[in-house]
């Protein structure tokens, strides 16, 4: 069934769809809308789940946890502050293992306030352990959501499926809604299998274990998250098999002969495609990257498409303040093992901060200004700030 | 565990090996979640102990036969009492402190009437006990005692001197307040229980106090008030002048006293205002002169505000001096009163200015006070104000006599005369059985207001009362965030302009739907409800449904005693407990 559907509302469609079990969330712009679509539905009578409200974002990802330790497929959504409320909690599910998915509507974060889009909030969770998935359409928010529940589940690794605020969370698109007995073939009712909190047969979970076991734990989240690069892919054909709808970790465009590669995440990959066409016609030889997974990061297809490239430029909608934008720092560590001839040099291009649109004439402006350079004008340059140093301090 | 690893021998989480119910976390605990089954304020007011936090549960439920059974075990008249009662037990509702008390009268008489239209029994009678009780007086007192003693298994009778039973009910309150056909069938109840009525006995005439006695196993006395104050007025005795009692009695019985135009109506209690309303049905102008100011009244305020509606004056701070007229009444002739120094009733005593002022009337009642008679009760017993010296549980000083009601020194209300009755019916039955005082072990008592409820077979099931103790709850012991503000259900009136065509009830009956969304305001103040908030809440697992199946139990091998349930019960009827060594 195809409706016109806003990416909140795709979500809450695939969380219906995936049959979970449980939901716990606190509003916050511009997440609110999914878990407002999720409480419409229950009071229509559609979906069998518990809608437990809560007095914070930390409470609510924590009933999710005990939700999921019990044995019920769980669901939270989130947005900006709300994620760095739950950052504690975050670590605790990966590392307690339970398969939950979370909807984080990309929000900057404060002070200043902003109910804008950008990535600081997810990239900022990078080392909790959470697999971390970005879409780029409201069909793919849909689709990454589904996908996410079966990822989570193989894994018993949490997943968090990340959308930009209002370029997805509130502007509407046709949006194919899977057939409910597909996705019930596709992803079948959570199985627990001994890991759960069974009353019959209580077991203390998480809790303090010494020194010597500790490490093992991590080492095991560790190795789960390298087979995840693997069972994401899995996933993602599986998918495309079932649905006719595909998606990789890493998509590239018309970067075969490209002397410079834009390397982009989220919405700001479908402008790419419209400056790569356009680009192209006035015989500018740009391409394009778009990668799906930070977590865990796609090293090997990102070096695949960009081995001998002559020059990637990197658009990042975040940054680590005293470092520069976590994609650019997560494609040169990928890189670095190349050697020099196939190395490309890489340039970073903060852009977007806070909901700041991110148009076409960014990508020719990136596009111009790392073809005319050899080398990176700076470790991070900022696209479009007005501000000028005093000349006292300069 | 299937998620363990070979090769490490690690689980994928850290997870006990054993099961966690090793660690009897139950040995940290100092202090102790208990379940107490507390007083309702409503309840330890209500002078006939009824257990409305039970009831509105019940009702709440859409149970309504087994609300009205809860009731019946208190009192035998919920279809009255829900018309006549002037409900204490709303005005120490805690709901008073959260929006509005809950309209426990509206609830009480829609069972009442519910019961009534199916024709509802209370539950089989025990075992006959062999003995025989009379009740002398079939007014709220002496019915009341003779349906518990029923109930307990002894055979009863009840004597009146008046052609039917129902004493004030039947020849005191007006029919526009207390209609006959409700009063005729909760009367009637109880005539099929199998108590006996002996109606036109009167004591003194045809029936003789030492002869029933003699005859039965127990007496108890509930002959009421009847004797009339004279207040040494000039004309006094002029035509036209009434006494309220005798005034309402023959317009009870259909023989309306001519009245004329303009009746005066002299006093201030529920008697005089129900003189006032039934003269303006009569067709009269009717004012009501009281010699204090309309604080001090002690009628209950609905019925002051009722009279007005219905076109009736008041006339306050004013105190017969003398009735005029030849010999019929042509007015009165009133002193103007100011209010002094409080008298031992804690009322401003009223004090003449010296000023006067005559208003003409065609009749005036008198509605001043009664006061027992004491020529029919023996001299032993007789204690000042002709009232008969008994014990809270209507126990006098002679053997086998017991009485209550108005003829008691007890509030006079219809509610708290069903209340003598019954607690003189737990003295009566443990007197006869000869088990002593200690019978009333059988009893519970419902907090500081000495009422008592009476374990009769069967009904203590309907609303288990597990752990009682004789606390009362307030507002600050519940937990008011898990109930939402919302208004109480109006009594609906018969607009006044429609009222005083005739004796019709002026008060509706409320409908089901309206009864069960007031029943669920009820915060059941003191008692689980089986609602599972504690059970939600505790950390621990340590709450359990209660084998029964209603309510819950405390897990203690594992209950740490933080106290999370206590806090977050709605109603107060848990505690922390911080008992000595072991908690």
């Amino acid at each position: 069934m195809r409706k016109v559907l806003t990416g909140n509302q795709a979500v809450a469609h695939a969380v219906l769809l995936a049959g979970v079990q449980v939901v716990a969330a606190y509003p916050i712009t511009p997440q609110t809308s999914i878990i407002e679509t999720l409480a419409g539905m229950q009071a229509e009578g559609r979906g069998d789940f518990e809608f437990i409200r809560v007095e914070s974002e930390h409470s609510a990802l924590s009933a999710v946890i005990g939700a999921s330790m019990g044995g019920a497929r769980a669901f939270t959504a989130t947005s900006g502050q709300g994620l760095f409320l739950m950052h504690e909690m975050l670590h605790y599910a990966s590392g307690a293992r339970v398969p939950l998915v979370l909807a984080n509507v990309n929000r900057a974060g404060a002070a200043p306030w902003s109910i804008w889009s950008d990535q600081t909030d997810s990239v900022s969770q990078r080392e909790t352990g959470w697999i971390q998935l970005y879409c780029e359409g409201n069909q793919e928010v849909l689709d990454t959501t589904l996908m996410a529940f079966k990822i989570a589940e193989s894994l018993r690794l949490p997943v968090m499926v990340v959308s930009d605020a209002f370029f997805l969370s509130h502007t509407s698109e046709p949006v194919e809604i899977p057939d409910p007995g597909e996705v019930g073939a596709f992803l079948p009712p959570f199985d627990p299998q001994d890991l759960w909190l069974d009353p019959e047969d209580p077991r203390t979970f998480g809790s303090i274990v010494m020194p010597d076991a500790y490490m093992e734990f991590r080492w095991l989240v560790q190795r789960d998250m390298e087979r995840a690069k693997t069972v994401v892919t899995g996933v993602h054909e599986a998918f495309g098999r079932r649905f006719g709808r595909w998606y990789s970790q890493v998509e590239t465009l018309e970067t075969r002969d490209a002397d410079v590669v834009v390397l982009c995440t989220g919405t700001v990959a479908s402008t790419g495609r419209v400056a790569v066409e356009r680009l192209r016609e006035r015989g500018k030889r740009i391409g394009m990257v778009k990668v799906k997974t930070l977590r865990p990061f796609p090293a090997a297809p990102v070096i695949e498409a960009l081995r001998g490239k002559g020059k990637v430029a990197v658009i990042d909608r975040n940054v680590s303040p005293g470092a520069q934008g976590v994609w650019a720092q997560e494609i040169k560590a990928a890189l670095y093992d190349l050697p020099d001839t196939e190395r490309p040099a890489v340039f970073d291009y903060i852009a977007g901060l806070g909901g700041r649109d991110i148009s076409v004439a960014t990508f020719e402006e990136v596009y111009e200004r790392t073809s005319a350079a050899d080398r990176p004008e700076d470790l991070d340059v900022w696209i479009g700030v007005h501000y000028a140093e005093p000349e006292s301090a300069v | 565990m299937r998620y363990v690893e070979r090769s490490t021998g690690t689980p994928l989480c850290a997870a006990s090996t054993r099961s966690s119910l090793d660690n009897r976390t139950g040995s940290w605990r100092f202090a102790r979640p208990v379940f107490v089954d507390r007083v309702s304020p409503c309840s330890q007011r209500c002078p006939a102990g009824e257990d409305v936090a039970g009831t509105l549960y019940l009702a709440g439920q859409g149970r309504y036969e087994d609300a009205w059974r809860l009731i019946m075990r208190e009192n035998p008249f919920p279809a009255i009492m829900g018309r006549v009662c002037y409900h204490t037990c709303e005005r120490s509702c805690n709901r008073v402190e959260h929006d509005e008390a809950v309209s426990i009268h509206c609830i009480e008489r829609f069972l009442g009437d519910l019961a009534l239209e199916r024709d509802l029994r209370v539950g089989p009678l025990p075992e006959p006990s062999g003995k025989t009780a009379a009740l002398v007086g079939a007014g709220p007192a002496g019915l009341s005692a003779a349906y518990f003693l029923r109930r307990l298994g002894h055979d009863t009778t009840v004597y009146d001197d008046m052609d039917r039973p129902g004493g004030l009910m039947r020849y005191g309150i007006p029919a526009y307040r207390l209609p006959l056909d409700v009063l005729d069938g909760e009367i009637g109840r109880l005539e099929r229980m199998g108590i006996r009525f002996e109606t036109g006995r009167t004591l003194g005439g045809d029936l003789d106090l030492d002869s029933l006695t003699a005859e039965h196993d127990a007496v108890f006395l509930a002959i009421g008030a009847h004797g009339e104050r004279r207040l040494g007025l000039e004309g006094e005795d002029l035509r036209g002048v009434y006494r309220a009692l005798g005034f309402l009695e023959r317009v009870a019985e259909g023989d309306f006293p001519p009245a004329g135009r303009r009746v005066a109506v002299i006093g201030g209690g529920n008697s005089a205002l129900d003189c006032a309303r039934v003269s303006r049905r009569l067709g009269a102008e009717v004012a009501v002169y009281y010699r204090r100011s309309e604080a001090e009244m002690p009628a209950h305020a609905e019925e002051v505000a009722a009279a007005r509606d219905e076109g009736v004056s008041f006339e306050l701070l004013c105190a017969p001096a003398a009735i005029l007229g030849e010999s019929a009444v042509t007015g009165v002739r009133f002193s103007r009163m100011r209010l002094g120094r409080p008298d031992a009733t804690g009322r401003c005593r009223p004090e003449p200015t010296g000023e006067e002022f005559e208003a003409e009337c065609s009749a005036v009642i008198l509605a001043t006070g009664e006061f027992p008679d004491p020529e029919l009760v023996p001299a032993e017993v007789c204690g000042p104000g002709g009232a008969t010296q008994v014990d809270g549980f209507g126990r006098t000083r002679l053997d086998k006599l017991f009485a209550g009601g108005d003829l008691a020194p007890i509030q006079r209300t219809v509610t708290h005369a069903v209340g003598s009755g019954k607690r003189a019916a737990a003295a009566m039955d443990a007197f006869m059985r000869g088990t002593g005082p200690d019978r009333v072990e059988t009893l519970f008592r419902w907090g500081p207001e000495g009422n008592v409820t009476l374990d009769l077979p069967g009904e203590a099931a309907l609303f288990p009362r597990r752990n009682p103790e004789a606390q009362v709850v307030g507002y600050h012991a519940l937990n008011p965030f898990y109930f939402e503000r919302r208004p109480a259900l109006e009594a609906v009136w018969v607009p006044p302009q429609d009222r005083l065509a005739g004796f019709e009830e002026v008060v509706r009956g409320a409908d089901e739907e309206a009864v069960l969304r007031e029943a669920r305001r009820c915060f059941n103040c003191g008692s689980c409800t089986d609602c599972g908030n504690c059970f939600v809440f505790c950390p621990d697992v340590s709450i359990r449904k209660e084998p029964g199946g209603f309510g819950y139990e405390v897990n203690l091998d594992y209950c740490k005693g933080c106290g999370i349930c206590v806090q977050e019960c709605p109603r107060g009827a848990m505690t922390l407990s911080y008992p000595e060594g072991d908690a």
